[in-house]
């Protein structure tokens, strides 16, 4: 009983370190621009499939081909900022929400175009399963485990450290004051959305390796990042690496314990009940935006 | 003047259409454009005058039509019960669903009815022993005929569904305009124009916000009914979260916080694809790209567009509004 516990707590790290990846792209976005990036998911799905057919068609390894996609992500990125959000900054709210949406429906219905609709699984070679004391640990879902923390440690170091981590920092903290301070907040914005949409990629590419990628799945995984901001406030990083965690964690354990059919509803009743008791989110003191 | 003309004109095109335009095929496409004009009216309430995104209106239309099609198929109960209480259950379901959700603002609720949506999507696709799941429930009856005198109207007959469609357009506009005109009404724009200061004067918001999204809710649930006794079958499919971007869509092409562009937007939404002949998946795209041109360009809508360039053509310039930037 103890080594099932301990077996779906580790699945559910597994999975809770890609929805914090997710969440991470989400949350830096919504704290400087203050967007709900919706098509962060399907940015994650183009991701995934773009690092498929690098593998198939360079014949490179599954991190070469990742850290070529998500380069590819980071210009999508740029681009997406640049054409679609950029003209609608100063408008109201919910013009930037109605973009995302419309962007949404364009990447998603792109990547059944380009890609085609048959699911496919990012062939990593990592096949060994390690055994210890019963508990079943796939190399696979190590090495995930590991390249999302190596990516949380780079994210972290990037915005605590350099210099336009500390822009960053500037324009979420005060935006007014950061541009008197002689922040060029465009280019903020235009790095913000580079890096949220590589690590989204690298999200996408962990989901095609461990799961599959396919039509659909982009939406479930973008409604998961945003639980998980919900769940640990919007624009904490802090609170998207716990949230993700706490995520993943209940959703393997509801699905082996309760049903499988309705594990996606967990994160609803996470989201609904974290609002009814604490709508600033589990990691927040007070509401800063 | 112009108004109340223009009016009769499109209610007298709109009771003689069928008689014009006897192809089954266009009656067809009016009666789905209509089932969508009264989604997108009761998106507009909670979008255009409340200025909240809820994305969870396709999943309330499934509500309201599971609810009838089961309630005339299971329960035996008269058809033109089961329509009419539909409404009632979908505006219970999002009572409960929007209590909690709306007591957060702007993207927090947005996410939360998307959230909503997949959770009804993944019921309706579960719940096999009540809902079919994704094979979907068949031989949903059409409404009982009515007899006056020695006639018998049939619902069988497209043309009289279409009548009784349109009729169910005209409440739900009437409801929607008798809503949108009352202080409820202002208050709901006050919400949207600032919901602080609405609050700071008194207002409690969120009172008329849930009231908002439980009529959105309900008409969407009453559009789904009729939808399903007109189609006879009905599966999760069409209550997916892509139409829910539709009814979106709908509001925003349109001219959201106005009575007539989400009815327009509709009718647009339903009738060019048709026109263009193209493939679902394309469609999507260009819905895709409709959204963002139109949010950056036409921020306000065509018909509100169009009403200015009429107004500019027939009138003095007029003062751009304060509101298109």
């Amino acid at each position: 009983m103890l080594v099932d516990l301990l077996q779906q707590l580790f699945n559910g790290l597994v999975i809770g370190s890609i929805y914090t990846l997710v969440a991470l792209g989400l949350t830096i976005i919504f704290g400087i621009l203050g967007i709900a990036h919706f098509a962060h998911g399907s940015v994650a799905m183009f991701g995934g499939y773009l690092t498929y057919f690098l593998i198939l068609a360079l014949g490179i390894g599954v991190f070469p081909a990742m850290a070529l996609a998500m380069a590819g992500g980071a210009l999508l990125g740029v681009v997406l900022e640049r054409v679609a959000y950029y003209p609608v900054r100063n408008a109201p709210p919910i013009n930037s929400f109605i973009i995302a949406l419309g962007l949404t429906l364009i990447i998603e219905k792109s990547n059944l175009l380009l890609f085609g609709v048959d699911q496919i699984i990012v062939p990593t070679g990592f096949n060994r399963i390690f055994t210890i004391g019963g508990l079943a640990l796939p190399e696979l879902r190590i090495y995930i485990l590991l390249t999302a923390a190596a990516l949380v440690v780079a994210l972290t170091i990037l915005i605590q450290k350099s210099w336009m981590g500390m822009a960053v920092r500037a324009v979420a903290q005060n935006r007014a004051a950061a541009i008197l301070m002689g922040i060029n907040v465009h280019a903020v914005s235009m790095f913000v959305f580079a890096l949220s949409s590589a690590l989204g990629v690298a999200a996408g590419v962990l989901v095609g390796a461990l799961f599959a990628i396919a039509p659909g799945v982009s939406g479930g995984l973008v409604v998961k990042g945003f639980a998980v901001l919900i769940l640990g406030g919007l624009g904490s990083i802090p609170g998207a690496i716990v949230g993700g965690l706490v995520l993943g964690v209940s959703e393997t354990f509801a699905s082996a314990f309760v049903s499988s059919a309705y594990k996606d509803v967990i994160a609803f009743l996470l989201m609904i009940g974290v609002l009814l008791v604490k709508p600033e989110g589990i990691m927040r003191r007070s509401v800063a935006r | 003047m112009i108004r109340p003309v223009l009016l009769a004109v499109v209610a007298a095109a709109a009771l003689a259409f069928p008689h014009v335009v006897t192809a089954n095929y266009f009656i067809h496409l009016a009666v789905l454009a209509m089932v969508w004009m009264i989604v997108a009216a009761g998106t507009n309430v909670i979008q255009g005058y409340a200025g909240y995104v809820s994305i969870a209106q396709g999943g309330f239309m499934g509500i309201g039509a599971y609810s009838s099609a089961l309630l005339s198929l299971d329960a035996g109960v008269p058809v033109w019960l089961a329509i009419s209480v539909a409404p009632f259950i979908t505006a219970l379901a999002a009572l409960i669903a929007g209590y909690p959700s709306l007591r957060v603002r702007g993207h927090y609720f947005a996410i939360l009815t998307l959230a909503m949506n997949m959770v009804i999507y993944i019921v309706l696709v579960n719940w096999i022993p009540v809902t079919g799941g994704e094979a979907g429930t068949t031989g949903i009856p059409a409404p009982e005929p009515i007899s006056i005198g020695t006639l018998e109207i049939s619902f069988e007959r497209r043309v009289n569904y279409y009548y009784l469609v349109l009729a169910a357009l005209a409440l739900t506009m009437l409801i929607v305009t008798a809503v949108v005109r009352s202080r409820v009404g202002r208050v709901l724009e006050a919400i949207r124009q600032n919901e602080t200061f609405a609050e700071a004067a008194g207002v409690a918001c969120w009172k008329y916000k849930l009231f908002a999204f439980v009529i959105s809710a309900s008409l969407a649930g009453f559009a789904g009914a009729l939808y399903a006794h007109y189609m006879s079958f009905i599966s999760p499919a069409p209550f997916s979260v892509d139409h829910s971007l539709n009814a979106i869509l709908a509001v925003i092409l349109g001219g959201s916080g106005t009575l007539t562009g989400p009815l327009v937007g509709a009718a647009l939404t339903v009738a060019l694809p048709e026109v263009l002949r193209i493939a679902e998946i394309f469609r999507l795209i260009i819905y895709g790209f409709a959204l963002v041109v139109v949010v950056i360009f036409l921020p306000r809508g065509l018909v509100p567009w169009i009403a200015d360039l009429a107004g500019r053509d027939w009138k003095l310039p007029r003062a751009q509004s304060a509101e298109s930037r």
